[in-house]
């Protein structure tokens, strides 16, 4: 399958900080990977590397040239103080092809209220954003990342501070778009097992090293024990990986491994 | 009353042209929480016209005169673009307290400044603003600073919008976020330093805020805030001024205080519509 991004050797960091050593995977068209670690491992730099924001200090990272990415930022990036209407954030993943001093068209505005009826919410399209849930803010992000018609979605925590119910429905969105509309996902998180039973493939970003490959091959003891430098139990129920840190024992006690489900 | 209003009308026009900008300026100054962005560069203006003062009474430049307006222009420019950079965020220092530190050093040098410089009695007038005395010529300028600034604000409202709202996203599809921030602080800037020689720190840091904040309270759309905050700005500076002339107060101050009774007004209008 052609590769849409691929890091060949590439090195990241900022400055004379390295960050990520001689990192080399490609990200092909199709795939749905998840970038998985925790916060401050290194995933928003390789995040960088891949929108083009970072040049990588030794290495490449080659962008096929028709790439269009729908970039979905962190629901805290963006400034809930603005009076806007929902319609006209979504708007604004039009932007870049409306072009300078030049307002949206009519056809912009049908595309942005299409959007979010893909996502679902069509209805909301003239509420005020900052009136809305975290689920329905995730959406309208969502949706403003698809107007731009993208072949790559690329989702930054995007359950990152949600209630359950939210988080599935989310999850659930994104696969969805991956699957019904053939998009090429990356989805960036800090929680492994959220991510691990929606996605095709995990990139682990750990203080220890990164490591890339099938779910099945990253979400097993021996490799996730070696990359977070902690017993780590993996256990399955009902089809759902879930990965359980060890509790370490007080002194003298023996170590307990949790109980497997049914799976 | 209302002929002694007209004598001082030509100051009028000239409060109005900076009511007027400073207020479209100002929402994005309330929305992006740079207020203190606003106010520190209006201080550095001022110490710019105070260093042009303080060299003119040394001999080292003849006449202030034609120097004031470049002086407040390089400092109102050099701060909106250090502020734009981010301050001293690169060495670590918090971006409130690096705009705190500007203002205090900007105030004390223009203080210093103006009491060393050979006319400085004379000339504190400068630092504190004198509406009243804004000459036809002089609203010409500013109406030739503004005008521009407001063109480019109309153009460019979607850049301006989108790196102020999410900048990261704007980014991601390919703008260049630090031009369009430098851009907008460089518009700030401008306005600031013309509108300060003549209405003061304090009254261009009102017309900076108190606006934006009624547009705020009241509107429910970009469109909205930008037209209650221009309309709730220019009504102050009629009311404001028309009640200064005839009772004799300072207009800068009557025109604080009306703009803050309309903000008092627009915050009791959203009250009343939150427990209706």
């Amino acid at each position: 399958m052609t590769a849409l991004i691929t890091f060949d050797h590439a090195t990241l960091g900022y400055g004379r900080r390295v960050v990520l050593s001689d990192i080399t995977f490609d990200i092909p068209a199709g795939d749905f990977l998840g970038l998985v670690g925790p916060n401050g491992a290194g995933k928003t730099t390789i995040l960088r590397a891949i929108l083009g924001s970072l040049v990588p200090l030794q290495g490449t990272v080659a962008t096929a040239p028709d790439v269009r990415f729908g970039y979905v930022p962190q629901r805290d990036s963006v400034d809930y103080g603005f009076p806007l209407k929902v319609l006209d954030v979504v708007m604004m993943g039009r932007y870049d092809r409306i072009g300078l001093m030049r307002r949206p068209s009519h056809s912009d505005r049908v595309l942005a209220a299409d959007a979010l009826d893909h996502v679902g919410i069509g209805h909301l399209a003239d509420q005020q954003l900052n009136a809305l849930s975290g689920g329905q803010k995730q959406r309208v992000l969502i949706a403003r990342a698809l107007v731009g018609e993208p072949n790559v979605l690329v989702l930054d925590e995007p359950t990152n501070g949600m209630d359950l119910v939210s988080t599935t429905q989310i999850l659930g969105l994104v696969r969805e778009l991956h699957e019904r509309d053939n998009l090429t996902v990356l989805m960036v998180s800090h929680a492994l097992n959220e991510v691990a039973n929606y996605v095709s493939r995990i990139a682990l970003v750990v203080e220890r090293g990164f490591r890339i490959g099938a779910v099945a091959d990253i979400m097993n003891e021996e490799t996730l024990t070696q990359m977070y430098g902690i017993p780590v139990d993996v256990d399955e129920m009902h089809g759902h990986r879930i990965v359980v840190a060890r509790r370490t024992a007080p002194e003298g006690m023996p170590v307990v491994k949790s109980g497997g489900g049914n799976a | 009353m209302l002929s002694t209003v007209l004598l001082f009308r030509e100051a009028l026009y000239g409060a109005l042209v900076i009511a007027l900008a400073c207020s479209v300026l100002g929402v994005y100054v309330v929305l992006r929480r740079i207020v203190f962005v606003g106010a520190a560069i209006a201080q550095l203006s001022s110490a710019g016209i105070a260093l042009a003062l303080f060299l003119a009474g040394t001999g080292v430049i003849g006449s202030f005169a034609g120097h004031t307006t470049t002086f407040a222009l390089a400092f109102a420019l050099a701060g909106a673009m250090f502020f734009g950079l981010g301050g001293g965020q690169r060495a670590g220092v918090p971006p409130d307290a690096t705009i705190g530190v500007g203002y205090a050093v900007a105030a004390a040098a223009g203080i210093l400044l103006i009491s060393k410089a050979a006319s400085g009695e004379a000339h504190d007038i400068f630092l504190s603003g004198n509406i009243l005395g804004i000459t036809r010529a002089d609203t010409l300028v500013l109406l030739a600073v503004t005008i521009p600034v407001l063109v480019v604000h109309a153009l460019f409202y979607k850049e301006f919008l989108f790196v102020s709202f999410d900048r990261e996203t704007a980014r991601t599809l390919g703008y260049r976020v630090t031009f369009w921030n430098l851009f907008l602080y460089f518009t700030l800037g401008l306005v600031i330093a013309f509108a300060m020689q003549f209405a003061g720190v304090l009254l261009v840091f009102d017309f900076l805020v108190l606006p934006a904040v009624t547009g705020l309270l009241l509107a429910r759309s970009m469109r909205a805030i930008f037209t209650v905050s221009v309309g709730s700005a220019l009504l102050a500076a009629v009311i404001g001024f028309s009640i200064s002339v005839p009772f004799d107060l300072p207009s800068g101050p009557a025109i604080i205080a009306v703009s803050g009774a309309l903000a008092a007004l627009a915050w009791a209008v959203r009250w009343m519509q939150h427990r209706g």
